[in-house]
């Protein structure tokens, strides 16, 4: 093995909710390795990398650079002890440009003022020598995200980062994106760089990794070298067991049109057209997945349907009826179910206990009333109902939502939305961020719903297995517009959807007839 | 999985060990500046501790005093329940005043006490409701800050009350400025005989209760709590997050109406407020230490009265000023309102906890395995 630059002993990371993040955990690093971290949602990789890069304390356990014994207090101390982090979500200024976000907390500097010149200089070199093809001088608002994360790239390597830790690098990226950074990893391994790759698409962790650490809620499941492993090996070492990547399902029974969004335009307050003339429908029994790079349009098309924001022109119909003008009751009562993208937000209320998450929806309604009084006895009775069948791991019915772990929560979510009784099911990134179970359990009850009660389904995700798996119909979704659909989602790969995704390919409204 | 029942109970522990070690710690800082200050703090720390339980008479305070403190409590708690910090009640509770005296007056005895009372304690309410609609209304339509607006109006409000008083309910044959002599129809009676409790404290119990049947019983608290809670969410499963918090202001505002009613009937003679009482922030002060729960707002509420209780007498009786009590006020909501204090030991019991709880899992496997 290569000399040894950095190594975990023993670490135990326990949040104040009680959640054990990391057991016990120690693996090492080698240099001039890219070494994959691997493991579900949850299985305590980000939290495992904050403790490295300093953003956690953790209450057991050492870690090594270069052999020495080093304490790293906050991300500044990570930063001087060379270690660099590219985040899930980018932490950069858009309205600065490259070489300023690049040499920010390192700026060159000349009689005593920023030196924009030398930081353009700085960085383009630095952007040069690794092969890096971005603009200095470009405003990070401009950029692509693959570009972005260039961005973010070269900011760890301009402040001296000899262990590089990249968050699920490539979430965002399009197939033809992660080709280009894969090459750029290997330039910068042959460096000298040591990199940490988090991720859980296998299939990039054995092109590009040589070694392998496996979490498995929140312990350490070994290191292996890839070369002895396979995908299904490491699948099985993830989850115990193989991941079901088919998913079996019936033909859908489609009938009538339950939704249908007519040249819908939505304009943001910058004057963007973040909507701009999207028409399609959803029938009754089907799902239609819609596929696409995050942020473009999609979180803005579930906020006009859920009622929770208006929009300029064009009209949404809801079971024969606009719901423009109406409020999010008269939606919801029309037969509206919303998954929230971000469950914290527009979820649940954290500091609320299960039970009026569970029944923020419908406490108001006549039949859970005693005249002006809540019906504590039916309402309990529903909730202790709900809890059983989603399976929610919980003390209670009134232990505050915030102590849960994000599966719950969504479990919590589901419970509430699956039930309401609704026949259109809004669903954006359902499962993100949630263990595998739970994510199993939601996806198989949106198909069963409209394969049994005739629910008519959208689901938004990033995550391409899951359109692919669980929708019948897919469209694309690419700077506010539907610029591909499919028929049959399942028949569609990877490949293909990545490129209409970035926008090489596009359909035209003749090849998309009859299909929207 | 993860929350078992015991973390679940080390949270709530810790949140009442947080909030009494919060107070122990104001209460031994002014036992530190009595120290420091007085020259016979013996005497003087004796006094502030014991002093509010030396004569029935002074629990009897004890008790007066905090009625408006529990009832501006519950007010507050209705503003703070929808996260708006409307503090209007603080001139509610003067104008209320102002106006039932005023009312009261006109009247005079010839209406019976039982038909008085609630008919001044509406009309405390009314003006309430009517002034905590003005920054409610400003907040919503024209989105002003309510915190902003509602203390400029209190100055605007208290001027108007002392004009009332000035010009149009002043009994000239005093040599200083009040109202003339309320009627005996609405000068709530003593309870328990030495203690001179005034009846006041029954109106403040009945508020706690409704209040406290409002907020966890009724559709309405839920929704009012959940709105608070979550203003995003509370959308996005269909509420009308503006109608609710709107409500749920004027709600409050109509129980720091009844307060200043209460507190005229309860404790005075005649109306004579030339400012302010203070009683809409000590409303506040109580809400934070009740956490905006309308239960616990009596403790509170008791404990602040305690506390100024213990203030006035040392003032009298030795040579501290009244005005140290407010430095105590200042550490107790710094350190209430302080959410993290005291976390480090919650979260190294909560780590301890979980751990056990690991190594018996372990145990029990290792035993099955034996098996």
């Amino acid at each position: 093995m290569a000399e040894e630059v950095l190594r975990l002993e023993g670490i135990t990371k326990i949040y104040p909710n009680g959640f054990m993040a990391n057991k016990d955990i120690s693996f090492s690093i080698g240099a001039n390795e890219i070494h994959a971290l691997v493991g579900e949602n949850g299985a305590g990789k980000t939290t495992l990398m904050k403790i490295l890069f300093g953003m956690e304390d953790c209450q057991e356990g050492k870690i090594y650079i270069n052999g020495q014994e080093a304490k790293i207090e906050n991300p500044l101390d990570a930063i001087a002890k060379g270690i660099g982090m590219v985040h899930q979500h980018f932490m950069l200024l858009p309205s600065l440009t490259v070489a300023e976000n690049v040499t920010l907390g390192v700026e060159p500097m000349k009689n005593g003022l920023f030196d924009y010149q030398g930081a353009v200089k700085k960085t383009q070199e630095i952007a040069d020598k690794y092969n890096f093809k971005v603009d200095a001088t470009s405003k990070v608002k401009d950029l692509s995200v693959g570009q972005m994360q260039k961005v973010e790239i070269l900011k760890a390597l301009v402040k001296g980062a000899r262990i590089l830790i990249l968050d699920e690098p490539t979430a965002v990226l399009t197939p033809q994106e992660t080709e280009e950074l894969f090459e750029q990893l290997f330039a910068l391994r042959d460096s000298g760089v040591s990199i940490i790759f988090i991720s859980h698409k296998l299939e990039e962790v054995m092109h590009i990794c040589s070694k392998v650490t496996v979490l498995r809620r929140g312990q350490c499941m070994g290191t292996y070298d890839t070369k002895d492993l396979d995908e299904s090996k490491i699948s099985r070492l993830m989850v115990g067991r193989d991941v079901i990547l088919k998913f079996e399902k019936e033909d859908p029974k489609i009938a009538q049109n339950v939704l249908e969004i007519k040249d819908l335009v939505r304009i943001n307050s910058f004057g963007k057209h973040v909507i701009d003339g999207v028409t399609f429908n959803v029938r009754s029994g089907e799902v239609v997945g819609i596929a696409g790079v995050e942020g473009n349009g999609q979180s803005e098309l579930s906020e006009v349907i859920a009622g929770l924001e208006g929009f300029a022109e064009g009209d949404i119909i809801l079971n024969g009826k606009s719901i423009k003008g109406m409020s999010v009751r008269q939606i919801r009562d029309n037969g509206l179910a919303y998954i929230a993208e971000d469950r914290m937000v527009e979820g649940v209320a954290g500091d609320m206990s299960i039970k009026m998450n569970i029944m923020a929806d419908r406490f108001d309604k006549k039949e859970y009333k005693n005249g002006l009084f809540v019906n504590d006895k039916k309402i309990n009775e529903e909730v202790e109902k709900h809890i059983k069948d989603f399976e929610i791991m919980c003390d209670g019915p009134d232990q505050p939502v915030r102590m849960l772990s994000g599966g719950n929560v969504q479990k919590v979510v589901v419970a509430r939305e699956f039930t309401s009784g609704a026949n259109f099911i809004l669903a954006n990134q359902p499962t993100r961020g949630i263990d595998v179970g739970t994510a199993e359990m939601i996806r198989k009850t949106i198909v069963r719903k409209s394969r049994e009660e005739g629910t008519a389904t959208i689901l938004i995700s990033a995550d391409l297995n899951e359109v692919l798996e669980c929708s019948d119909r897919l469209l694309v979704m690419r700077k506010g517009k539907v610029v591909a659909a499919f028929p049959k989602a399942n028949e569609v790969s990877e490949e293909e959807l990545g490129e209409y995704m970035l926008g090489l390919k596009q359909m035209s409204d003749k090849q998309m007839e009859g299909l929207l | 999985m993860k929350g078992s029942r015991k973390t679940q109970l080390i949270e709530s522990i810790m949140e009442v060990v947080r909030i009494v070690a919060g107070m122990a710690i104001a209460y031994g800082v002014a036992l530190l500046i009595l120290f420091l200050i007085s020259d016979d703090p013996a005497f003087i720390i004796k006094q502030f501790i014991l002093g509010p339980f030396s004569s029935p008479r002074r629990i009897g305070s004890i008790i007066n005093l905090a009625v408006p403190f529990i009832i501006c409590g519950i007010s507050m708690c209705f503003m703070y329940a929808v996260n708006k910090f409307n503090l209007i009640g603080e001139s509610i509770f003067m104008l209320a005043g102002c106006i039932i005296t005023f009312v009261g007056v006109k009247i005079g005895n010839s209406l019976p006490m039982i038909v008085m009372v609630p008919l001044l304690l509406i009309i405390g309410a009314i003006v309430g409701v009517v002034l905590a609609f003005i920054p409610a209304i400003m907040d919503r339509k024209l989105n002003a800050n309510v915190v902003v607006v509602s203390l400029m109006l209190n100055s605007v409000v208290a001027q108007l009350a002392i004009w009332i008083l000035r010009y149009h309910m002043r009994d000239t044959t005093i040599g200083y400025t009040a109202s003339e002599i309320i009627p005996e129809s609405m000068q709530l009676p003593n309870i328990f005989g030495s203690l001179k409790i005034g009846s006041g404290i029954i109106i403040a119990l009945i508020l706690v209760v409704i209040a406290s049947i409002l907020f966890f019983k009724t559709s309405f608290g839920w929704k009012m709590r959940l709105v608070g809670a979550n203003p995003r969410f509370a959308k996005a499963v269909g509420f009308s997050t503006l109608g609710i918090s709107f409500a749920a202001q004027l709600l409050g505002g109509a129980i720091a109406g009844i307060g200043g009613a209460t507190e005229i009937m309860n404790s005075y003679k005649r109306y004579l407020w030339m400012a302010t009482t203070g009683h809409g922030f000590d409303g506040l002060l109580v809400a934070v230490l009740a956490k905006k729960n309308p239960i616990l707002v009596p403790i509170g509420a008791l404990f602040l009265a305690y506390i100024r209780i213990g203030a006035d007498v040392v003032n009298t009786s030795g040579d501290i000023p009244y005005e140290f009590i407010t430095v105590i006020q200042g550490i107790i909501i710094l350190l209430v309102a302080a959410e993290s204090f005291l976390s480090g030991t919650k979260n190294k019991l909560i780590f301890r906890e979980v751990q056990k709880e690991e190594e018996k899992k372990k145990a029990l496997q290792a035993k099955e395995e034996a098996k």
